[in-house]
Formats: structure tokens, sequence, C-alpha cells
């Protein structure tokens, strides 16, 4: 059964890293929905978050190619219910100052924020799990939806292997 | 201090490379100039680079190490992509060093630039781009290591022209070791478990034995694994060399143009033992129906391997050396001669067939392996002759078969063979080649003459591009699109170049020209000219059930016919 599977791996940051990462994903056929890549706790090193589309076979095939992979540390496996997955979104609302009440009632409603105003439109700040931001956004639909941003996935296992 | 360029030929010597294969060009000025003073280092100057990464394969392959070639940046560099995905799909362990342009002009599209790091991110084990001259003696110690551990593979090193003329004090790492990085050790005791009991329990058991024995190291514990418990050995087209082909217990190659025992064997098998094999697509046919009484149980160092053709019921995942170390004490000896008569018996229904009255590709090559008693060291290229060498040229020893098999490169034979011949100069070698593939790569004839590389050349002419032509004839109603080859005529072009050339064109002249080429001290070609239409038999169509191999149609009716 296909379904959202995701995946976090631990990798050295080289020249030619996420090139590499990346290019195994597209050579393979692997659908990525999501890639993410920052700064850790560790120097030298990034995490990423990857959330790609297929059954457990896929899913299987995919850990394995990446834990062949020179560069890579570790990968883990996040599609169990013990991990936190959040992501960010930016969107832009079109709408006049003076209709931009029902805007502010689904702020408030979700804890989004609103870091910056100009007449035209107002900036929302949201972060949250996935299904979280695509009910914020369906909700924002009838206001006038001028850009959207969103960073994809990160997320980290919750039970430690300590 | 001492500059990059020594650190390279320093890193060379420490890893005990003899001879390496490449071409200069303006980047690599600094690197070709210190080479110089390390005449320890053979460089072997070849016509294009493509050769160059060839003949480092052939040389892995027959020394079981690691093959070095370099190239300049730019077309240089792109020059050997095909090489190197070539050891790439087959796990050889290359290290191509590359130059580049001076690490500021990096990005600036400066002349003969080209991001070959880039470009061989999906067909290397690893690359990297030195900017640093600190980092080269890390580096290239790492790539050697890399290359020649775990699964082996190519690993590019991509040095730009000013890190060569740098200096360090950096000094080589005494031990190299990367984070993330482990070399499979023994596989668990469990899995070995296992397949003692699935042994034990099975009464039609096969091995399908490929080149992981021969990469581990695996030959004579294979040989005491099937005597011991009494199973036939097949081989995948690139494990052949590592069971001895005239023992009672192997039955040659198996799959798409595999011996029809063999293929049937592991069709009717109950136990299938993949050992060091990826059960690729010309080995299985349709996945569907591959072995459909057996359990197949799965032998690879690579987890990846595992599960991603055929879905096997137990796997043995770790060094191939120590699963056969512990397998192999503890298997039960057991006969199974009812199985393997009845495997002998196929053997002798469908033989390899070679029809007498014509000059056929088969007619030489089984001649070939009569000579040489199948001693040589063979290299085939890629197409219809490749696949009757892999039928009728017996290989006996473990190193002595170098043939293109993942990636299928037409004109690797005859560099492939000039590598090899550089690594175990004291070795007969024979490049079996097609008018088509060696049209690809013969320039390099220039560069066995000029440093006197004796290959042996038997050029199988039949005018035509053979497998692409079976193939129309086969699938295509016969419809020939652009498979008839013109070829130049061999005798003046190996006169152009010096080298000793034989035509033979009959049955009568065969020994003959055999005897005289073997005998010649330095390069040969030896042209026949064989039957134009010859189709490769017995023959699985792509993609379809190995139950239905198409035998041989000129096969003797009292052969062929004594299954009905």
């Amino acid at each position: 059964m296909s379904q959202h599977h995701t995946i976090t791996a631990l990798v050295q940051n080289e020249a030619g890293t996420i090139n590499r990462l990346v290019s195994m994903f597209r050579r393979r056929g692997i659908s990525l929905a999501s890639f993410n890549a920052g700064d850790c706790e560790q120097d030298g090193y990034s995490r990423l978050t990857m959330v790609v589309d297929g059954d457990e076979t896929l899913l299987h095939q995919t850990v394995r190619q990446l834990e062949k992979l020179i560069d890579v540390v570790e990968v883990e496996d996040l599609s169990q219910e013990h991990s936190l997955s959040r992501e960010l979104a930016l969107i832009r609302v079109d709408c006049e100052e003076s209709q931009r009440t029902p805007v502010y009632n689904l702020v408030n409603e979700f804890y989004a924020k609103t870091p910056r105003s100009t007449p035209q439109s107002l900036f929302v700040e949201f972060a949250g799990a996935t299904p979280e931001v695509e009910r914020l956004l369906t909700a924002l639909e009838p206001y006038s939806i001028g850009e959207i941003v969103r960073t994809g996935v990160v997320a980290m296992g919750t039970e430690s292997n300590l | 201090m001492r500059s990059g360029a020594r650190i390279v030929m320093e890193a060379l010597v420490r890893e005990g490379v003899d001879t390496i294969f490449g071409y200069p060009g303006g980047v690599v000025l600094p690197l070709y100039d210190e080479m110089l003073n390390w005449p320890q280092v053979k460089h072997i100057l070849v016509r294009h680079e493509q050769g160059a990464a060839h003949m480092a394969d052939g040389y892995a392959r027959v020394t079981n190490g690691v093959g070095v070639c370099l190239a300049t940046s730019g077309p240089g560099a792109t020059n050997l992509v095909t090489g190197i995905a070539n050891a790439m799909m087959d796990s050889i362990p290359l290290v191509a060093i590359t130059g580049n342009v001076n690490s500021w002009a990096i990005g600036k599209d400066a002349f003969q630039e080209t991001d070959i790091q880039g470009i061989t991110i999906p067909i290397t084990k690893h690359n990297y781009l030195v900017t640093n001259v600190d980092d080269l003696p890390g580096v290239l110690a790492e790539a050697f290591y890399l290359a020649n551990t775990g699964r082996k593979g190519p690993v590019l090193v991509d040095i730009p022209k000013d890190v060569f003329i740098a200096k360090t004090d950096a000094p080589f790492p005494t031990v190299v070791a990367r984070r993330g990085y482990t070399i499979p050790g023994a596989p668990p005791k469990s899995q070995i478990d296992e397949v003692i009991k699935l042994i034990a329990e099975s009464e039609r058991p096969v091995i399908i034995a490929g080149q992981g024995i021969l990469a581990s190291g695996s030959s004579d514990l294979l040989k005491e694994l099937a005597e011991k418990a009494h199973i036939p050995v097949i081989n995948s087209l690139l494990g052949l060399g590592n069971f001895p082909r005239t023992h009672e217990l192997s039955l040659g190659m198996m799959g798409m143009h595999g011996e029809a025992a063999a293929t049937m064997a592991v069709q009717e098998a109950d136990l299938v033992m993949g050992v060091g094999i990826r059960f690729d697509d010309r080995l299985t046919g349709d996945t569907k129906t591959f072995a459909p009484k057996a359990k197949i149980v799965h032998f690879d160092l690579d987890p990846s391997e595992v599960g991603k053709t055929v879905s096997p019921i137990a796997w043995v995942v770790g060094d191939l050396k120590l699963a056969l170390e512990s397998l192999v004490p503890q298997v039960e000896p057991k006969r199974h001669d009812a199985w393997v008569s009845q495997v002998k018996n196929w053997q002798a229904r469908y033989p390899l067939h070679v029809p007498e009255g014509k000059f056929l590709s088969r007619t030489v090559l089984r001649a070939l392996n009569e000579h040489t008693q199948g001693t040589a060291i063979v290299a085939t290229d890629v197409g219809q002759h490749q696949m009757w060498t892999a039928q009728f040229y017996k290989i006996q020893q473990p190193y002595n078969w170098i043939s293109s098999g993942g990636l299928g490169t037409m004109g690797f034979g005859f560099p492939a063979a000039m590598g090899a011949k550089c690594a175990r100069p004291d070795d007969e070698v024979w490049a079996v080649v097609g008018d088509g593939g060696f049209q690809m790569t013969l320039q390099e004839l220039q560069t066995a003459v000029e440093y006197g590389i004796n290959v042996k050349i038997c050029l199988l002419n039949n005018g035509y591009l053979g497998m692409v032509r079976q193939w129309q004839e086969l699938f295509y109603d016969n419809r020939y699109s652009h498979v008839a080859m013109g070829s130049p005529d061999y005798g003046k072009l190996a006169d152009a170049y010096g080298v000793r050339f034989f035509r033979c064109s009959r049955t009568e002249d065969l020994e003959e020209t055999l005897k005289e080429a073997r005998e010649h001290k330095g390069p040969v070609l030896c042209e026949f000219v064989v039957e134009m239409e010859e189709n490769v038999y017995p023959m699985v169509p792509a993609g379809t059930n190995n139950s239905n191999v198409i035998m041989d149609p000129e096969l003797p009716k009292q052969t062929a016919g004594a299954n009905k």
C-alpha cells in the first residue's frame, strides 16, 4: 500500500553530499514528497528529513540505498508512531485591512502568528504537523491566498535508543 | 612540505600500484611532471581515456585489486565516464583520478572545465573534489580503502590544478576509518543455521555462484561446499571462473543465453542458493516465474541487494568468505545422486552445439578452448561472441574471466585484456571481440605495440552487429535495421599498426592460426571470417519465463528429441 514514509538521515557535510542523496532518489525512481536539510547537534554533520511515497518494499529499499551512501552515517525510519514531525508555512493573504477580522480569528484558533502586515497583505506564520497545516490552508482559502511557502517536514524520533 | 602531485605518486606507491593508465592534459601537467621522478609506477599512455578506464578495470579483475586510471579535466574526464559506469555496474574497484581547472576557476566555465564530480555521482561508489591540499593524503587513502572494501566499486578523485601544485606537510593517515562506513563482517549465526537446515531438508538444491565469490576470495570454499553437500554449481556471467568449469558439478552459466541444463535446474530445484549474485534480469528472466519450486536463499554482503529483484525466504548478509567459513564445516555431508543425474541427463540432452561443415564463431571458440585448455585469461567484448565465449570457453581458474556484465559495454574487451596483461604479464591473454565492438576501441592497438602488451585478439568478424541482428531476426520479422556493418581491411590495419596478423576463414586453417598466434611474441590480431548469420542458443527472450528455453533449432533430433 502506498503511503507517506518519513526518514531521517545524519550525513557528513562534504562537497556534493546533498546532490548525492537527491541523485539516488532520482536515479532509482523514488518519489520525494519533501526533503529538508539543516545543521544539527554535531559539527560537520547535517540531519535530513525526507518524506517518500511508496509501499513497504520501497521504503526498505530506500533506507538500504541511503545507508550505502558513504556520506550517510545513519538512517532512521520514523514511519512508526513514536516520532514528532512539524513543518512551517508562510502564507500571504491578500486582503484589505478592513476585511481581516475572520483571518485573525483563524490565526488565533490555530495559534498561528502574523509577523508582518502591509496595506495589501497579511503574512501568516504557522508551524505544525502537516495535517494541521493543510487544515489552516483550507480555512484560509476564501480570503485570497497570494503565496504559500512551506519548509517541508522536519521530524525526530521520540523514543530514544539510549 | 611536498606538493599535491607528489602526494598522488606517494599514494600510488603506498597502495602498491605498479601500473596506471592515463592521458595527460593541461591541468594534470604538474602531476605528469612529478611522475618522471617515480619510475616504480609505470604509466601506460592510452589513445583514448575510455581505454584507460577499461584497462584499469581489466587490471583490477585479474588481480582482485584496485585499478587506477588518470585523465585531465573536461573531455579527458568525461571520456572516462563509460569505463567508470562499467566498473560500477560490475562492482570493480577502480580509483579514477581526474584533474580539474584551478580551484578558483571552478564554476566559471573555464576552459576544459566540467563538473565531473556531479556527472559521476550516480556511477561511483563515492567521489571527491579536493580543494585543499591538506585533505589530499586522507582523501587518496580513503579512496583506495572505499574502492576495495565492502561492496567494491569505482571511486573518483577530482583534483584542481592548483592543488597539485600547493604544498603541505599533512601526513597520510595510519588508519582509514570513516564514520558510518563499516565493512560487513560475519553474518549472524542464526542466518547460517537456517541455511544449514534448508540444505539438510533439500532434495534438489543448486548454487548460483557469482562474482561475490571472486571478490571475497572464496572459490575454494565454494568448491568445498558443493562437494560436501553434493550441490550442482551454476554461474552467473561474472561468476565464471569461481568454480572449475570441468568439475562434474559445474553446470556453467544460466539465464538468457545460459546452458539449458543450468537454467532448467534452477526452475526445477527445491533450493536455490544465490551466492554473491544480484539476481539480475538476464539471469532470472521474469522474476514471477523464476525458480517456482524453490526456496531462495540469498548470500550478499550488500543488504540493499536482498529482496531487490526476487524475494528470498532466507538470507545471509555479511562477508561471503566469513559466511562460507562458518557454513562449510557445519553442513552435513550428503548426496543428491538422483538430482545430479537428472541434471546430467539434461546436459546430455541439450548440449551446447556446434554444427559441423560451417565456419562459425562457435567453431573458433571451441578450438580456442581446446588449444588453451581453458587456462588463458579471456576478456570479451559484448554481444553474441560474449555469450558464446561464456558457453564454450571453459574457464578453469578464478580471476581469468573478464566480461562487461552489468553495463554491456561494447569496446570493453580489447582494452580490458590489455589491462589484464599489464597486471599478469606471464599469463596468456586473449581478447575475444566482434567486428562491432572492436571498431570502438581499436586505436589502442598502438598502445599495445608501443608497450609490447602481448595480447592475442580473436576477432570474430561476421559483418553484423550480431546480437542486435539476431533480435531483429527473431522479434522484428527479419527487418534488419542498421546492423550490417563494414570493416576496414584488418590485414592492412594490422600492418599499419605493426601488429602480427592472421586471417582465417576455414576450419582447416584454424589449428595453424591459433598455434602461430600463440607462439608469436607480441600482440596478434586474428581475424576469423565467420558465418554471417549465426544465432546464440539456448535463449530465453528478455523478461520471459526461464522454463521456456528456446533450444538451438540445429540441435540434432536424436539429442533434443530424447526429451519427448
